[in-house]
């Protein structure tokens, strides 16, 4: 997921906003995905996910359509949340076993559509 | 909707589908309890969905007085609270109502049958909100509540009685029912009311009635007086 994200900000320098605005509602339809892929590697908050996918993907996610996200994944049992040390208003975000295992199969079958998308866009 | 026992004493029929209701009252007159509760037996007997949205305090918190007043939480009512992102981002002006709607339609387009909302309260959401065009926004904040059909009941305290802090008080001409509840002296004891002040479309009681918690939850009894 990562190396799919990685280069979109060089991508579009050569297509500009019209490759952007794609890219843009792609990732907010499917703002799970890399809600989910930006934990694999390490707990997060909240609002340190919405600053690593803007990083990585030049997309801004407001607050309002991440946290929720964040809360049903809480409550589905596919992430954690726990309070950070020393501040009881600010919760980090990790994998549950059960989550990473989700995380990876839907990132897989993401990449599987977008590739089978490109093939029949193309023909 | 007709979930809160005795609630028939107060009003002919349901509260309508898609309406917004004002809950007013002072501190400690059951505002969260019993809008809590009307979603949950709600969603208990509906099998559907619903939002509660508390910005006064977190999940945890809210949970725990819930159970303390020994009102359940059913499965299809989620709870969203703000707690951790005001903290985060500091360093940002948010604009609470576009965020509010954001919440709502992520949970209306993961669960279909979402159809009773609450917001706790409307003093905090704008005490934290960029005041310009205020009361713009309650309307269409409003309007697009019964847009998504969505039966709602916004959480506004109130220092006494009948009063609202007059900067808020479009609300009331706004909303399709306004409850208010509060605290009374009656023959020497101190009591609970209810009191329907507005409800569209319906006949209601004008009456105060006493409102009390017992091992069944929230129990509306007759009038005070």
């Amino acid at each position: 997921m990562k190396r799919s994200v990685e280069n979109i900000a060089d991508l579009c320098e050569s297509q500009e906003d019209y490759c952007k605005k794609f890219i843009d509602k792609i990732i907010k339809t499917n703002r799970e995905i890399f809600i989910l892929s930006s934990l694999l590697e390490k707990q997060m908050c909240g609002y340190d996910i919405i600053k690593e996918i803007f990083s990585t993907c030049d997309v801004f996610l407001s607050q309002g359509t991440v946290y929720p996200i964040l809360y049903t994944l809480e409550e589905d049992g596919i992430i954690n949340a726990e309070y950070s040390k020393g501040d009881m208003r600010s919760k980090k975000y990790s994998l549950t076993p059960k989550g990473r295992e989700v995380a990876l199969r839907d990132i897989e079958e993401f990449i599987k559509a977008l590739e089978q998308i490109s093939v029949l866009i193309k023909r | 909707m007709n979930t809160i026992c005795g609630w028939e004493k107060l009003l002919e029929g349901e509260i309508p589908e898609s309406s917004v209701n004002i809950v007013t009252g002072a501190e400690g007159t059951l505002k969260s309890g019993l809008v809590f509760s009307i979603l949950s037996n709600h969603i208990a007997e509906h099998d559907d969905h619903g939002l509660y949205i508390t910005l006064e305090q977190n999940k945890e918190s809210h949970l725990k007085n819930m159970s303390s007043l020994g009102i359940k939480k059913t499965d299809g009512l989620h709870i969203f609270d703000y707690q951790d992102m005001p903290a985060e981002s500091s360093d940002r002006e948010m604009d609470m109502m576009t965020m509010t709607r954001e919440v709502i339609d992520y949970y209306k387009e993961r669960y279909g049958s979402l159809t009773v909302f609450a917001l706790d309260s409307l003093n905090a959401l704008y005490s934290i909100s960029e005041d310009a065009h205020l009361r713009d926004k309650m309307y269409h904040f409003f309007t697009g509540l019964r847009d998504k059909g969505l039966t709602s009941f916004l959480i506004m305290e109130s220092s006494s009685p009948g009063l609202m802090p007059e900067c808020h008080s479009s609300e009331r001409f706004l909303a399709d029912g306004t409850i208010e509840l509060g605290i009374i002296e009656s023959n020497g004891a101190v009591k609970r009311y209810i009191q329907i002040l507005k409800m569209r479309s319906r006949k209601h009681a004008m009456e105060k009635h006493q409102i009390i918690i017992d091992e069944m939850g929230i129990n509306i009894l007759g009038p005070i007086y």
